[in-house]
């Protein structure tokens, strides 16, 4: 019954866009942007609609399995870990700027950064996050200090050595944290955020000290170094799950469900597009032609 | 601070440039409306520019702050690093000033911060050798890493060893040398399976991004400011 309803709220978004872009038409006039394919708003809208009810029905009391990320697990094992050792945990989020594209995976970092503070909070452990984008300073203080402060452990915090600036250059940034790994012998090196050529240097100078390493990235060619690398990796679409995992709400994680849907109107229209390759054409059109121009213009 | 600053006012924030964003990328009205739209989408991008420009010189300070207080704490042993690093940050800052000040009361000069010559001295001459060293390091950390990752522990790493030598033969001129066909197969391995591994990273990435966005929308992602509710 609840799948219908979720159903038939969809069908109903979808068919009030057909109608107010029908009247628009009617009226000659252009609602839409031809920039954009009309094909991704709609896209846009089902999944956050799909996101939307999934959210509703965990308030309702439903719940939604999420499979376990093994390097998000392992992130308290990395905590505990350099506790026992007696070695600090460092953390970086990277090199992409909040006002760049890049700004879903540096936020994404942040909501591991307080992930990871609050478990410093919890076992008493050091943390030192290092930044290379300015704009984060007083977002990473007030994370770490809250997650010291909830955890009953505020005479751990100290401003200066558990956030540290080093620059907003590229491989002078990339320098500094690997000075920071070696002289402060870290226990754990977390690196989750947007990252660039530096990811190896980070992870190479916290192998060489034997640190215990979690990385993660959405950017697609940083993602095998971190593979191969690290002892655990968040691979592309686990860092945005990560915030989500780490308020263990239920609704927060039900959302995580609308990829899902996603990534099955993804594989649909993939399999329709290899179907339409094999089918034969109409009258100078083929099926691959028709099916770009209804993704394309819409 | 009230707890409506602190809790609500970052969020309606937030809440209100996602809507905006869409509507500037999506919608279009008429020419006046796409006009105000994208003059508009300009400013929220020149804000945040702004936004981030200040934030350097809170990074500034930062960085005397923490080097400052090093010194207090480990003396004589940390100072000779961090007088360093305090003198040519305090250098670049003052031959900036210079530039900015020339461009400011001779434009006719055409010196501005970053073409002042001592700055411009200082950046080619020890920034970027040194950022270039950096840089090159990368091959050292390559070659390591991949020493460690293509050892043969099981039939997978195997696999990947067999792969990267195609890969690594076809990049290279002896790879044609010893066989010819090393070259089309590195190219069927780039184009056809690397590819087809890459692409659902790519689209899964952008629907973490949708829902991520979706949490932001209802305020149920509120670990960026420190806080779960």
């Amino acid at each position: 019954m609840k799948t219908f309803r979720s159903v038939l709220i969809v069908s109903l978004i979808l068919l009030a866009i057909g109608v107010v872009s029908a009247v628009s038409w009617f009226l000659r006039v252009q609602l839409y942007t031809t920039r954009a394919p009309f094909s991704a708003f709609i896209m846009l809208v089902v999944l956050l609609a799909a996101g939307y009810i999934f959210m509703m029905e965990a308030r309702g009391g439903k719940l939604f399995p999420v499979r376990k990320i093994r390097a998000f697990d392992a992130i308290e094992e990395a905590v505990a870990r350099s506790v026992e050792m007696g070695r600090p945990v460092h953390m970086t989020f990277g090199f992409g700027t909040i006002s760049s594209a890049m700004a879903p995976q540096f936020i994404a970092g942040l909501g591991v950064l307080s992930h990871i503070a609050r478990l410093c909070g919890k076992y008493g452990a050091k943390l030192i996050t290092t930044l290379g984008v300015p704009e984060a300073i007083a977002t990473a203080e007030e994370i770490v200090r809250e997650g010291y402060y909830s955890a009953g452990r505020p005479e751990l915090y100290d401003t200066t050595y558990n956030v540290r600036y080093l620059t907003d250059q590229q491989f002078a940034y990339a320098s500094a944290v690997q000075a920071t790994i070696f002289r402060e012998n870290v226990g754990a090196n977390i690196v989750v955020g947007p990252f660039y050529a530096e990811s190896l240097i980070f992870m190479e100078a916290g192998n060489m000290v034997n640190a215990f390493q979690i990385a993660g990235t959405a950017r697609e060619t940083q993602i095998p170094f971190f593979v191969l690398v690290a002892d655990y990796s968040f691979i592309g679409e686990e860092i945005f799950a990560a915030g989500a995992l780490a308020s263990g709400d239920k609704e927060t994680l039900a959302s995580i469900r609308g990829q899902d849907v996603g990534k099955f109107l993804a594989i649909v229209l993939i399999i329709m597009g290899i179907l339409a390759l094999l089918l034969p054409g109409l009258k100078g059109f083929t099926f691959v032609d028709i099916l770009n121009w209804v993704w394309k213009v819409g | 601070m009230s707890l409506v600053a602190r809790r609500y006012t970052p969020q309606i924030i937030v809440t209100i440039i996602i809507l905006l964003s869409i509507a500037f990328y999506y919608l279009y009205i008429n020419r006046d409306v796409a006009g105000a739209f994208s003059t508009a989408d300009k400013a929220l991008s020149d804000w945040a520019v702004i936004i981030t420009s200040f934030a350097l010189i809170v990074g500034g300070i930062d960085i005397l702050r923490f080097h400052l207080t090093k010194v207090r704490k480990e003396g004589l042993k940390q100072a000779p690093f961090s007088l360093v690093s305090i003198g040519l940050l305090v250098t670049m800052v003052i031959f900036a000033l210079i530039g900015w000040y020339i461009s400011y009361s001779n434009p006719a000069a055409g010196i501005a911060i970053t073409t002042q010559p001592q700055f411009r001295w200082l950046y080619l001459n020890l920034y970027a050798p040194a950022d270039a060293a950096v840089y090159s390091i990368l091959v050292f950390y390559i070659a390591s890493a991949s020493y460690r990752a293509f050892r043969v522990r099981n039939p997978m790493a195997l696999l990947l060893l067999v792969t990267a030598l195609i890969v690594v033969f076809g990049n290279t001129t002896i790879g044609g040398v010893v066989w010819p066909g090393f070259l089309p197969l590195r190219d069927w391995i780039m184009t056809v399976p690397n590819t087809a591994a890459f692409r659902p990273i790519t689209i899964g990435a952008g629907l973490g991004t949708v829902v991520l966005g979706l949490r932001l929308l209802t305020w149920r992602e509120t670990s960026w400011m420190g806080r779960r509710e």
